[in-house]
């Protein structure tokens, strides 16, 4: 946030001749000020069929009983805890990105945190719309909250994870937005400042009176900080506490103390490969190239590498402590993830998340943008494989022989998972048309210490050692959105 | 102190300007705009907020009044004058028979709702099959013809008997044929109706006739000892008995009785002297007592003949001419190795086939002469009436039929369009038939054939009686009016003969008047009242005799081997047994959703039958289970069947449940499996259960509904079982050590059970498998049927399941792990091991842990409650149950139009118990150790002042086990059942290392088995 001095050495966060401030909210406002082109039309149009498709099969669902899913007295969950782990494990990078790597001060975050944060907030929306769905008796949810009744001391399980997981998520929720609101506030003052008629007095109420004079400026980042500083402890305690949902039962393949660590490093892995899948495409899509950098993304795929490898190093110990234990529930429920009927699973998870990530090591696949991207994918597909071996192939096989059982989806589970990404998506397109997708003022301080034209005029300037400036000239070539023939001379 | 202060508003008001006080005058300050509003003006005019709220507020009250539907009133009509016995909220019990046993029909206001044993019941001291416990279902099915039936349209009484009236008196008139057809009858009043209409139409004759027929012992009696019976077998009396095919445990004569006699020499109390009888079942397919056997020898049903005649000469030293040893060497080997354990325990041994060869059975007569059964483990002389079948009599009754001898045709329980073998044939020839009166209670086969549908009340509207043993009569009561416009069969007969007794109650009451309670030492209304307390008479048993056979055995035993050989499959064929399948029999009852449900007990498959084949041939014929075949007998008569891979099935045969395939049946029954009576053939003179058949193909592919599609325990020690010779030198001998258990370090506090401490214990020594308690647990709990393509989805609802493992010996290894048994070459060493599987209302139990709102909770009482109001169906408490005996309501099973196919209607609700609510769909349920029969003993003794006493409450499951394997109780009271149960060395806990605390203690098997063979 603040200004700062810095070595010339680190790479540019702001790439582009002329970028001014002026030029800065122009780039970004420009979906958000103009009518929308063909490709989001397109893309809105999928993603809301897709939603419909959701709004179909949940009514469908509430209709008629869980029945028409494809359940059975031996899965008890299968695609619905599926996506919901998944869809918060997706929401984790967000609160990284914007709680995290604000206290440690990674200026490179500026340009991502808008849309990561929006993302978490629209991912926990689909997680949650799965607890309410998977219940049997969805209409008697509020049973789950703590709140005053007729029938004296009637309270919730405080001993149950699900009871944890109620805190947890709608805490995390109401945080998660709370501080994207707080930090669009500035950005919501500069559209009101440029827009006219109706649009600009929503803006306005929308903007809550921001005036940007100093006094503001000094809430707005003593607020911000203190946000991050409570959303922190949250980063790692919601996919502990979802973690949790398994680690306490007794069911062999869930009950495993590696848990808490080993989702949220999952959580952040797989949140990181979806800003990724999405951020890809949006600075193409509206030409954010300068904004959204290559020294972005392969910043975000460095954390896909490590948080992958830890993801591997878990799924190796807990090989091992099943081993180890001699537990032999616990060893048939992992040799089973290899050699039992779901093999392609176990697969598809190991193969996926640890060996796919793993290309992640040559600077040549983690800078090219196509790769990365299918990657990211690759890695999202892996997540979701994951959660399905914990939950189905762990509990398919436990531990009385007579009731093991196979699981088939119908096509309510499938309808009900791909119109949730179809629901996220629409909320999200509709995101980048009303709120601008990177914040605008944070980028703004970039401009003046780290953009690339600051640093040209450094290097224009000469007082630097000609080392240095060959090691920085030599970074930028990675980079899609920087002119090399301009250092050539 | 006065003040003269003046206070004002405005500077307005000080001055008191012109408009001031102008303003002043009204009370408002602006006009209020009546006029406007009254004379239509204020509409153009600007609404005032006041009349808006005005508006607002009549607009919302008038549609709120307008939206309250007027609330659906039920008229409920207490008791004006409330009968003496009927108190609401409590059940009265009526004794009744069912199938020949003493029965308790529990009512409440004045439905009957559950059918249990009576405990002084002659043949299962209590216990009743799964078919007795489904039975009350069928009273509720609104498929029964709800009034008779004239040409196939609805008629009434009155003209029905003016019709059958003036057609007997024609045929009577014309001395022409008139034939009875029933099934076996064992009424003594039933048959007394019968002589009295054969009295008035000489010309009738009755025959009978079994579905499954018995006619070979009966005739096998009557050629061996001049007693055409089937006697009264004592399983209780042998140490050793040999079994040839006969399903005693499941389906053969009277199962529940055999399954009482039997356990006696294997229970607790008979192992804790170190007692045990060995019983060797040598079969085709794997029967339930086959899989209960201690040793199993394959044979093909051609066989079975050669290995009686081995078995008979290897006991009595001589060699019956044509005998040869056996061709397959490990039958061979067995009967030689039985014959010597046979003699060895002379006087103590039993051998029974279940074949309906009267030439076996004479032989088999003669063995067990020789080995000194009768008059200690086979009783001639208070013989069994269960069967009285004459096979020979019905092919000639059909041969009359065809030949257009008969005019007139009564069938009363008796459905042989479907049931004999060329049922299709018969089905035409009975169109030469003038006048076909059927007493049938719901469309079957051959009411469809009649002209006069007579619809019979349900046994539960019925009076009656039955004599199923020499000396042992029963009686039968209604305990409900009849549900629909039907009239018993004998009283249709009393009118039609125009008999003096104008109705059948006082036909039963003479009966027994003049007959039958003097034999109960009763009499006059003070002894029918007894009676209709107690249930039944017994006259004293007379003293078995010992019988010895004297025939000559050289043509008998040249018969059996001729006929062996004409049935042996050549090469490319095979043999094809026909059994009867626990859940169904012979048939009959194929509309009953809750017996349809109902696993069979050694395949769990649901709803269908199949062929049932051997994994060794399956492979060699490169089939996979659920290809469904053609099955051609002789090229003409064939029938397509999937095909189950069956362990323990000998190989080069095929067996296959009869009782399917219904055609004309309600639409439980309707779709459910194939007929194969067809294949049945007819044999020296009697309907025989094996045949040849070559197979194809057809390329089809069924899955079979089964509830467990896992068979291999995986070497867990979630069973554990031992050999007698083991447990006689230790009896902990596998258990694990009885007096360890539970004892494990622990993060949770204990429950305090002050009082009670709600238990069970279950034997799995005594457990046969066979299913019963299952579908008690259903009518007592309300269980929903799911249906087929539910089951298939692995969601049936069934509280207690009964889980049935194999395991394979190899090289007297035991084999239980399902990638090793791939690989085994012999597939027919196979050990089944049953285990009942019900909430083990832990007392560390992890559903309750998880429960996000406390829907599952812990008793006092040391039980594991469900509070259905307040489940959300999260179903962690399911995932988390380590024995995966909770169940969710997938659908609305009760009140889902998709569903009442399986009998789940408005009629079918009366069946319902009123102690238990019936679940919404998205809740979970599971067992509950019937809870409303523990608050009732509990309710009941607080009444008496006095304590629960042990015994005084029985699960629905225990109470209809014939051989007592479930005990429950009070763990804190000592002397208790259960407690001693669950002290004993063969104790032991599922899953115990878990720590989750279990009430349920099973008991560790034991097998009688010698290692010579196996």
């Amino acid at each position: 946030m603040a200004s700062h001095h810095e070595s010339i050495i680190r790479e540019p966060l702001v790439t582009g001749e002329n970028i001014t401030y002026a030029k800065v909210t122009d780039d970004i406002l420009k979906p958000v000020e103009n009518m929308p082109n063909k490709a989001w039309w397109i893309g809105f149009t999928v993603a809301s069929l897709g939603a419909l498709l959701w709004v179909f099969a949940v009514s469908w669902t509430f209709w008629y009983g869980i029945g028409s899913w494809g359940l059975n007295k031996t899965v008890g969950w299968a695609w619905d805890i599926t996506g919901f782990v998944w869809w918060v494990g997706i929401g984790h990078a967000g609160t990284l990105i914007s709680a995290i790597l604000l206290l440690f001060r990674q200026n490179w975050r500026n340009s991502i945190n808008r849309s990561a944060e929006a993302m978490t907030i629209f991912a926990v929306i689909c997680a949650a719309s799965y607890i309410v769905c998977h219940m049997g008796r969805p209409w008697m949810a509020v049973y789950s909250l703590p709140l005053p009744n007729q029938y004296g001391s009637l309270w919730v399980n405080f001993n149950s994870p699900l009871i944890w997981d109620v805190f947890a998520i709608s805490t995390y929720f109401s945080v998660s937005l709370l501080f994207w609101y707080t930090g669009l506030l500035p950005d919501l003052a500069t559209i009101r400042d440029r827009a006219t008629g109706i649009r600009r007095r929503i803006y306005s109420i929308a903007s809550f009176g921001w005036t940007g004079s100093l006094k503001t400026w000094q809430r707005f980042e003593t607020v911000c900080l203190i946000l991050a500083g409570v959303s922190t402890p949250l980063v790692l305690s919601v996919h502990t506490i979802v973690s949790m949902d398994f680690a306490t039962s007794l069911e062999p393949g869930w009950h495993t103390t590696i848990f808490p660590p080993y989702f949220v490093a999952g959580a952040i892995f797989s949140g990181f490969a979806m800003v990724q899948t999405l951020l890809l495409v949006v600075r193409k899509v509206l030409g954010l190239e300068n904004y959204i950098t290559m020294f972005h993304i392969e910043a975000m795929n460095k954390i896909i590498l490590v948080t992958g490898s830890i993801v591997g190093v878990a799924y190796l110990t807990e090989f091992f402590i099943a081993y180890y234990s001699g537990g032999e529930y616990e060893q048939y429920t992992f040799l089973n993830r290899f050699i039992g009927p779901y093999w392609w699973a176990g697969c598809m998870m190991y193969g996926c998340n640890v060996l796919m990530t793993q290309l992640m090591w040559f600077k040549k696949i983690r800078t090219n943008i196509h790769v990365s991207w299918v990657l990211s994918i690759v890695v999202n597909i892996g997540m979701w494989f994951e959660r399905f071996v914990i939950i189905v192939t762990s509990l398919h096989r436990d531990f009385i022989p007579s009731s093991w059982a196979m699981f088939y989806p119908t096509w309510i589970d499938v309808s009900i998972f791909i119109g949730s990404i179809g629901l996220f998506f629409t909320m999200f397109l509709l995101f980048i048309r009303v709120l601008p997708s990177i914040a605008m003022a944070e980028v703004k301080l970039l401009l003046k210490s780290s953009s690339e034209q600051a640093k040209k005029k450094l290097m224009a300037e000469g007082h630097l050692e000609p080392q240095q400036v060959e090691f920085y000239k030599e970074s930028l070539t990675k980079f899609d959105s920087v002119e090399l023939a301009d250092y050539k001379k | 102190m006065d003040s003269n202060k003046k206070y004002w508003k405005g500077l307005e008001e000080l001055n008191n300007e012109p408009e001031f006080v102008e303003k002043n005058k009204h009370e408002f300050a602006e006009p209020i705009p009546i006029e406007d509003v009254l004379t239509g003006g204020g509409l153009a005019g600007k609404t005032p907020r006041r009349d808006f709220l005005k508006a607002l507020g009549f607009g919302v009250g008038a549609v709120t009044l307008a939206a309250c539907q007027k609330v659906p009133v039920h008229k409920s009509i207490p008791y004006l004058i409330k009968p003496e016995e009927i108190t609401p909220g409590v059940a009265n019990y009526y004794v009744s028979t069912y199938d020949g046993h003493a029965i308790l029909v529990k009512t409440r206001e004045g439905r009957p709702i559950k059918i249990e044993g009576n405990p002084n019941d002659l043949f299962s001291k209590g216990g009743l099959s799964a078919q007795a416990q489904a039975s009350v279902l069928d009273l509720y099915d609104y498929n029964r013809f709800n009034n008779p039936l004239l040409d196939g349209t609805d008629s009434s009484w009155p003209e029905i008997d003016a019709f059958v009236k003036l057609e007997l008196a024609v045929i009577k008139a014309a001395n022409k044929k008139i034939r009875l057809v029933t099934s076996s009858i064992n009424s003594p009043s039933t048959l007394a109706v019968i002589a009295d209409f054969i009295a008035q139409f000489p010309t009738t004759k009755h025959i009978t006739y079994d579905a499954v027929s018995y006619t070979g012992i009966i005739q096998a009696n009557q050629n061996s000892f001049g007693k055409a019976v089937i006697p009264h077998y004592h399983f209780e009396k042998a140490d050793v008995i040999v079994s040839f095919g006969a399903d005693f445990l499941g389906t053969w004569i009277s199962p529940d009785e055999f399954s009482t006699q039997w356990v006696q020499n294997r229970n607790s109390k008979s192992l804790a002297s170190k007692k045990m009888s060995r019983h060797i079942q040598f079969e085709t397919g794997m029967s339930l007592t086959g899989s209960n056997a201690d040793s199993r020898v394959l044979i093909k049903p051609s066989e079975e003949g050669p290995a009686l005649v081995n078995l008979y000469n290897a006991i009595t030293g001589t060699t019956l001419p044509g005998s040869k040893p056996l061709a397959n060497v490990n039958a061979d080997k067995a009967v030689k190795l039985v014959a010597a354990e046979l003699k060895a325990a002379k006087g103590k041994a039993l051998v029974v086939s279940g074949s309906n060869d009267v030439a076996k059975q004479i032989l088999v007569n003669a063995i067990n002469a020789q080995l000194g059964s009768y008059g200690t483990t086979i009783d001639l002389d208070n013989y069994s009436n269960q069967y009285k079948g004459n096979d020979a009599e019905f092919v000639e009754f059909v041969a009359e039929v065809e030949r257009g001898e008969v005019d007139a045709v009564f069938f009363l329980n008796a459905n042989p369009v479907y049931e004999y073998y060329k049922g299709a044939e018969f089905a035409e020839a009975l169109k030469k038939v003038r006048l076909r009166v059927n007493f049938a209670g719901s469309k079957d086969e051959t009411s469809v054939h009649s002209n006069v549908v007579a619809p019979a009340n349900y046994y539960l509207e019925s009076w009656g009686d039955s004599n199923p043993i020499e000396g042992y009569y029963t009686i039968i009561q209604p305990a409900i009016n009849p549900v629909y416009d039907t009239r018993q069969a004998e009283q249709s007969l009393l009118n039609w003969s125009d008999s003096t007794t104008k109705d059948y109650y006082t036909y039963v009451r003479n009966n027994w008047d003049k007959n039958l309670l003097a034999k109960g030492g009763l009499s006059g209304l003070k002894g029918w009242e007894t009676l209709l307390q107690t249930g039944f008479v017994k006259v004293a048993d007379k003293p078995a005799s010992n019988y010895s056979f004297s025939k000559d055995l050289n043509g008998v035993a040249q018969t059996i081997l001729v006929q062996s050989s004409k049935y042996a499959a050549p090469a490319g064929s095979y043999e094809i047994q026909l059994y009867q399948s626990v859940a169904l029999r012979d048939g009959k009852r194929a509309n009953n959703p809750w017996l349809q449900e109902m696993p069979d007990p050694v395949s769990k498959v649901t709803w269908d039958n199949f062929a049932a084949m051997s994994p060794t041939d399956i492979r060699n014929a490169g089939y996979v289970q659920g290809d469904v075949i053609t099955i051609a007998v002789d090229g003409q008569k064939t029938v397509t069947l999937p095909i189950l891979a069956q362990p323990g099935q000998t190989q080069g045969t095929i067996s296959i449940a009869v009782g399917y395939g219904r055609t004309e049946v309600g639409p439980v029954g309707l779709g459910a499996g194939k007929n194969v009576y067809p294949l049945q053939i007819a044999e020296n003179g009697t309907f025989q259960n094996s045949t040849v058949a070559k197979i194809t193909p057809t390329g089809d592919q069924i899955i079979l509904a089964q509830t467990q599609t896992h068979h291999s325990i995986e070497g867990r020690n979630v069973i554990r079982e031992t050999t007698l010779k083991d447990f006689v030198k230790d009896p902990t001998s596998n258990s694990g050590g009885s007096l360890k258990h539970k004892e494990y370090e622990t993060l949770w506090d204990d429950y305090d059970h002050p009082q009670y401490n709600w238990v069970m214990a279950i034997d799995l020594n005594a457990c046969t498998g066979c299913g019963a308690c299952v579908v008690a647990c259903s009518a007592e709990n309300n269980i929903p049927v799911v249906g087929r393509d539910e089951v298939r989805r692995r969601r049936e609802m069934h509280w207690i399941r009964i889980d049935r493992y194999y395991s394979f010996n190899d090289g007297g290894k035991s084999v239980t792990e399902e990638k090793e048994i791939q690989d085994l070459k012999d597939l027919d060493n196979v050990s089944v091991v049953y285990q009942p599987m019900l909430c083990q209302h832990c007392d560390h139990a992890p559903c309750e842990t998880v429960c996000p709102v406390l829907a599952t909770v812990h008793s006092s009482e040391g039980l594991n409650h469900m509070a259905y109001n307040r489940c959300i169906g999260t179903r962690y408490c399911a995932n988390n149950c380590p024995y995966k005996v909770r169940r969710f309501n997938w659908f609305n099973y009760w009140n889902d139009s998709r569903f009442d196919n399986y009998l789940i209607n408005e009629h079918t609700h009366l069946v319902l118990n009123p102690d238990v609510t019936t679940r919404f769909r998205g809740v979970m349920e599971k067992c509950s150790m019937c809870i409303q029969r523990i608050q009732a003993g509990k309710l009941k003794a607080k009444i008496e002042k006095r304590p629960v006493a042990d015994g005084d409450i029985k699960t629905a499951c225990q109470q209809t086990c014939p051989t007592n394997a479930i005990v429950f109780g009070n763990r804190n009271d000592k002397n208790s059942e259960v407690a001693k149960l669950l002290d004993s060395e063969r104790t032991y806990y599922v899953l115990e290392e878990l720590n989750v605390q279990p009430g349920i203690g099973y008991q560790v098997k034991v097998r009688n088995t010698v290692e010579t063979e196996a």
